[in-house]
């Protein structure tokens, strides 16, 4: 199932994926921020090479990759729909123009690196890390524990899937047959089963859970903590200076076109 | 001194119009280690749900008669309560481990009691190292086998250091050399632990050598109750189609046809030395 390949993640170690999450996150948040702070396309390109360190560090090279051209297809109809749509809303409709086409390239940029920034977080942050971040950020226990079961089972349910799939061709099940409606019907005899077995698991679950004193004290206890390390305090230091440094610049300095750069 | 004492226990699940379970009146003993048996169907989970609680409190529906755990009246406690006496493994090994990975999932209950985080360590890696599993504390539950599955599934109910272990039917996912393995870490937790187990069995042949206590049920009524030899030696046994030891039923074979054995076997190993006992007599 090359759908839910990208859930399935790997356990890898590398000084990336050991930073405390909570960082991580408040440096995607920078990201953000800045990205949405500057229109133009001169910082933007700085900004997009940003997070390239932390994904060769990483050694995700390739699964960002993927990731990426995922984001292409979006990319390019942001662009096609900022380029038109800008050409046919102005008042007096000019020719296309460079700073036109800057001004959409622009926008499709600040799009990738929105992608590029949450995806750099969410590859190099395994899930066991994410939900114990989430509980010592205060989160109801019950909803980390509901995210870190959620993707316990993905790959349980996905191979579910593919076996209930294979089971109902054998029986003459033609999934690829007629036009769309019919297609998503086909898929019915498969989603049931897949349905009535994950609510039977999750009975199943939830007795175990009941029977390992589930709710046994209000303040529970936990096996790991996260405790911030140099590297934390690095990243932490680094993206409170890069967030001012932005502010200010979007502030004070006047941020020029690329055009006018390229003409300079 | 009896860890579980149940007097005419009678259940039923809402909606069902036949009690799962009878009447039924036993007692276990502390550091017993008892093999429950019988057809599929016959209510040995749904006798062992009612020893930690989740029935009636999970479940709802009828339930008369008393069961009394480690000295609490099942109904009067909370699941949570009781989680700290008894420790229940069930049959589906992937449905009970629920985090991301061996060693955390191991962590869970003693996470819920809020147990101090150095002790919370020792009991972990103590537990792994018992069921024979350190080395796979860093991995997540998809990537195990199936044996593996059960005993991390042990290990989480151990860590609880609970007075009863029961197990349901530990080993309908494994080989028989994949479940005599389990049997000789339940045994172990047994013998040196002084744990009370409760087995629910259908391969006696495997089994049956560990336990000195027997309960055959049928249709939900407990039919035999006693020590292994006399239960598995008796007619009943084998007209209800309880799967009687190999050995056990050939002394019986043997006996029809004029060959008496000192004892009843119970395991090969002991058949075989009676019999050479009495080849070495003609
Ligand atoms: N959740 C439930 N709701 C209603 N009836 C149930 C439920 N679970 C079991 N039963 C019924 O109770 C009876 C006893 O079932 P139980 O699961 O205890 O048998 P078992 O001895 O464990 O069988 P097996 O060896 O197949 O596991 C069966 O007739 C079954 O249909
Ligand atoms: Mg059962």
């Amino acid at each position: 199932m090359s759908m839910f390949e990208g859930f399935r993640f790997r356990r890898v170690s590398s000084v990336i994926h050991r930073l405390d999450p909570r960082v991580k996150f408040f440096f995607v948040c920078v990201l953000f921020v800045t990205a949405i702070l500057f229109s133009k396309l001169p910082p933007l390109i700085l900004l997009f090479f940003v997070p390239l360190p932390f994904v060769l560090a990483a050694g995700v090279q390739r699964e960002w990759i993927r990731s990426m051209r995922g984001a292409l297809f979006f990319a390019v109809i942001i662009f096609l729909f900022n380029f038109v749509f800008t050409y046919f809303s102005t008042q007096y409709p000019q020719l296309p123009s460079a700073s036109l086409l800057e001004r959409s390239l622009a926008m499709t940029l600040r799009f990738l690196v929105l992608v590029e920034s949450f995806s750099v977080f969410f590859l190099t942050t395994s899930p066991d890390h994410l939900g114990l971040a989430l509980e010592q950020s205060h989160v109801p226990y019950e909803f980390c524990f509901a995210f870190t079961t959620a993707v316990r089972f993905v790959p349980v349910l996905a191979d579910e899937a593919q076996t209930i799939m294979d089971a109902q061709k054998a029986r003459g099940l033609e999934l690829e047959r007629g036009n769309f409606l019919k297609r998503v019907r086909n898929y019915i005899p498969i989603l049931i089963p897949l349905i009535v077995g994950a609510i039977r698991r999750s009975l199943e679950l939830a007795e175990a859970m009941e029977s390992r004193a589930w709710g046994a004290s209000e303040k529970r206890t936990n096996l790991y903590v996260l405790k911030l390390k140099n590297a934390d305090y690095l990243l932490a230091f680094g993206s409170v200076l890069m967030l001012i440094f932005a502010v200010y610049v979007w502030r004070y300095v006047p941020v020029p076109t690329l055009i006018t750069l390229l003409r300079l | 001194m009896a860890v579980i004492k149940t007097r005419d226990l009678t259940y039923t699940y809402p909606g069902a119009t036949k009690a799962s379970i009878k009447d039924v009146s036993i007692t276990i003993e502390k550091g017993e280690f008892v093999v429950l048996t019988g057809p599929s169907g016959c209510g040995k989970t749904t006798l062992c749900r009612c020893f930690n609680g989740l029935i009636p409190l999970f479940y709802g529906g009828k339930l008369e008669g008393e069961v009394v755990v480690a000295g609490c009246k099942v109904v009067e406690h909370s699941i949570y309560e009781l989680a700290r006496h008894v420790g229940l493994v069930f049959q589906n090994p992937e449905n009970q481990l629920f985090a991301l990975s061996v060693e955390k999932d191991v962590a869970f209950g003693l996470e819920n009691l809020a147990v101090s985080r150095d002790e919370m360590r020792k009991r972990v890696d103590w537990a792994l190292q018992i069921t024979g599993i350190e080395d796979l504390s860093e991995r997540s539950p998809h990537e195990l086998s199936g044996g593996q599955q059960q005993r991390v599934a042990i290990a989480c109910v151990l860590a609880m250091q609970p007075d009863v272990m029961i197990l349901d039917e530990p080993t309908s996912f494994l080989d028989p050399v994949g479940a005599q393995k389990i049997f000789e870490v339940i045994n172990e937790l047994n013998k040196e632990l002084g744990i009370t187990v409760i087995l629910v069995e259908h391969r006696l042949d495997l089994a049956s050598k560990y336990a000195n206590h027997v309960i055959v049920m049928d249709e939900g009524k407990v039919v035999l109750d006693g020590e292994p030899r006399g239960v598995f030696n008796s007619e009943k046994a084998r007209l209800i189609g309880v799967g009687v030891p190999k050995a056990t039923r050939l002394y019986q074979i043997l006996g029809e046809n004029g060959i008496r054995l000192g004892r009843v076997p119970v395991t090969s190993e002991e058949a075989a030395s009676l019999l050479r006992e009495v080849l070495k007599r003609d």
